[in-house]
């Protein structure tokens, strides 16, 4: 006799609280989805279908620059931050444990640890002297916050990526007396490379609809699409809001189905 | 990934130059400005305006004081324009500069918070009020028992918007108190009429405009341009003006005192000060907005909405809000705080 094996799914009521929290995570956003397409003004009448609001979101430069402004914004922040946590995570795993390993893990992830309002006033004080200091007040300090409260996003994936990958290969390329480098680049990089893209869309994602931190840290002329859509939503939520999260949540799904791809194939 | 530093270069240098000549640096209230009369502006004065977004009084005051902002033009509420001026945030207007100057209306000219209008120049101005759907109550609209003692046939489906300041100076003058009152009295007058009002409320919550026009909420305390704007989609909203005493608001377009474009900040000032373009600033968020001779401008559907023009009768019991004590804001968040659980 086979034993029945233990599975999650023939617990009761598996089904019902699966479908209960699909419903709770999709439904709202489906209902922002149906009413991006709405001819009326409102996003509570249903007045028929229509691609009005895509087109008036299109046509809206302000519109326009903050989600340009967003991208980028996450763009740079994602970068840098992926390179700073594959470096950190090469740091704290590629070698033996170390005396202070705790505190230096510790250290990287506290983004995640410190709430936001808190890093938002600190950084609203420092830069709000460093602007006067310097008399510089560009995107530098958005990237530069947004940087570092993305490291502990995009370290995670690369570092859990670096513990599940055994130091053999390394070791044999070693063996062969390939340099440092080379065993970097050609072994350790390219499997590592799926973590790295992992973080990076963390990174990136995250960065993409902070608004705490941004909101403290702007300077004129930086709203970003968050910040922008926030000072919306007191005088009215328009219609036109829809189609911009509706755009870029497909713009979301795409990337994730991309990544998707491209990480089966590595694999 | 060389690219995406290359993009991010790029990103930080032309951000850098943000100062040019011919540019504005406007730090205002979110979907408040239009965009035609920028474009007008620009047009005439070849000055581009940049508009940056603020949610509250009190984020756009946090951020100016911690310095290094880079606006040159902020637009305060009333009852916080006493605090930029004291805080030292912003500065005299020199009024040579400011042709227009006279076009204020003589009763936005002398107004409390700033004689003379020597710091502030009128953006728009408005009230808080109440609005109902006039197929669940048909009754009287121009009194706050609408939301503090509901009538039957709107309990729980009042709407009460989260605004501290305008809740509790309703609450305060339908007691008969003074709005920022420290009178320990009324203080718990208010505070008991609040509190056993609040279970015959729906929410505490904005977005009306959409709700109310959806028939989602029957009554609201809310702002009177927001209400305009339900009302042409729904024509059964009606805004009134709670005779017990309301809270008027006016923001006012104020200069900073580290603007770094104090010339274009001028022009700008002087150019929504010709009614032709006040007008442009109440098409938009459907405020009036305190220019002489603005009228033969407005949009024909603003000339006479009951939400625009304050009836006579009920133009005396509009106060605008003092700026409170720290005492009377203690009372006050107290209440707030109590309300919220």
């Amino acid at each position: 006799m086979v034993r029945k094996e233990f599975s999650i799914a023939k617990l009761p009521g598996f089904s019902l609280i699966a479908v209960i929290v699909f419903v709770a995570l999709y439904l709202p956003i489906m209902m922002l989805v149906i009413y991006s397409f709405n001819s009326g003004k409102s996003v509570a009448i249903w007045e028929g279908f229509s691609l009005q609001w895509y087109v008036k979101a299109w046509a809206n430069e302000q519109v326009k620059e903050v989600t340009l402004r967003s991208v980028g914004l996450a763009l740079s922040a994602a970068t840098f931050s992926t390179i700073a946590a594959t470096l950190a995570a090469l740091g704290t795993t590629r070698r033996p444990a170390f005396k202070g390993q705790m505190a230096i893990f510790a250290l990287i992830n506290q983004p995640l640890m410190v709430p936001e309002i808190v890093t938002a006033v600190a950084l609203l004080i420092f830069f709000g002297a460093l602007k006067q200091f310097t008399g510089y007040q560009g995107m530098g300090y958005l990237v530069a916050a947004h940087t570092a409260f993305c490291i502990p996003f995009a370290y995670l994936p690369i570092q859990a990526r670096l513990n599940g990958m055994d130091n053999t290969l390394e070791t044999a390329a070693a063996d062969l007396y390939g340099r440092s480098f080379q065993i970097f680049r050609r072994i350790t990089l390219p499997l590592l490379m799926p973590g790295i893209l992992a973080g990076f869309m963390l990174a990136f994602v995250t960065s993409l609809d902070d608004v705490v931190i941004t909101l403290f840290v702007k300077s004129a002329g930086q709203d970003t699409l968050p910040t922008y859509m926030l000072a919306q939503i007191r005088r009215s939520i328009t219609t036109e809001v829809n189609a911009i999260s509706t755009v870029l949540l497909a713009a979301t799904v795409l990337l994730l189905i991309l990544f998707f791809i491209l990480t089966k194939k590595k694999n | 990934m060389k690219r995406l530093s290359y993009l991010a270069l790029a990103l930080i240098t032309s951000a850098s130059m943000a100062h040019a000549s011919g540019e504005l640096q406007l730090y205002n209230w979110g979907d408040y400005t239009n965009p035609e009369l920028l474009a007008k502006f620009e047009a005439q004065t070849g000055i581009k305006v940049t508009i940056t977004d603020y949610d509250s009084n009190d984020t756009a005051l946090a951020k100016v004081q911690a310095g290094g902002h880079g606006f040159d033009l902020v637009v305060p509420s009333a009852n916080y324009v006493p605090i930029w001026v004291s805080e030292g945030l912003i500065q005299p207007l020199d009024l040579s500069k400011l042709s227009n100057h006279g076009n204020i209306a003589p009763e936005w000219m002398n107004v409390t918070w700033d004689d003379g209008r020597k710091y502030s120049v009128p953006w728009q101005w408005g009230s808080t009020g109440v609005a109902v759907n006039v197929t669940a109550y048909s009754g009287d609209v121009n009194t706050s028992s609408i939301f503090l003692d509901p009538p039957a046939e709107l309990i729980g489906k009042v709407n009460v918007t989260p605004e501290m300041n305008d809740v509790i100076s309703l609450a305060t003058m339908y007691v008969g108190g003074e709005p920022c009152t420290e009178d320990k009295e009324v203080l718990k007058k208010v505070r008991d009429l609040l509190v056993a009002a609040k279970p015959k409320w729906l929410s505490m919550d904005y977005g009306m405009t959409e709700k109310m026009a959806a028939n989602d909420v029957m009554a609201s305390v809310y702002w009177n341009g927001a209400i305009f704007r339900a009302r042409l989609q729904n024509p059964n909203v009606k805004y009134g003006y709670p005779k017990e005493g309301y809270p008027l608001w006016m923001d006012s377009v104020a200069l900073l005192s580290d603007a770094q474009n104090v010339e274009e900040a001028y022009k700008f000032m002087d150019f929504i000060m010709v009614p032709e373009n006040a007008a442009l600033v109440s098409a938009f968020a459907r405020y009036a907005n305190g220019i002489s001779g603005s009228d033969p401008f407005m949009p024909a559907d603003m000339k006479d909405a009951p939400e625009i023009l304050i009836p006579d009768e009920l133009k005396a019991a509009g106060h605008f809000l003092p700026t409170c004590s720290a005492e009377a804001q203690a009372f006050n968040t107290a209440i707030w705080t109590e309300l919220q659980k």
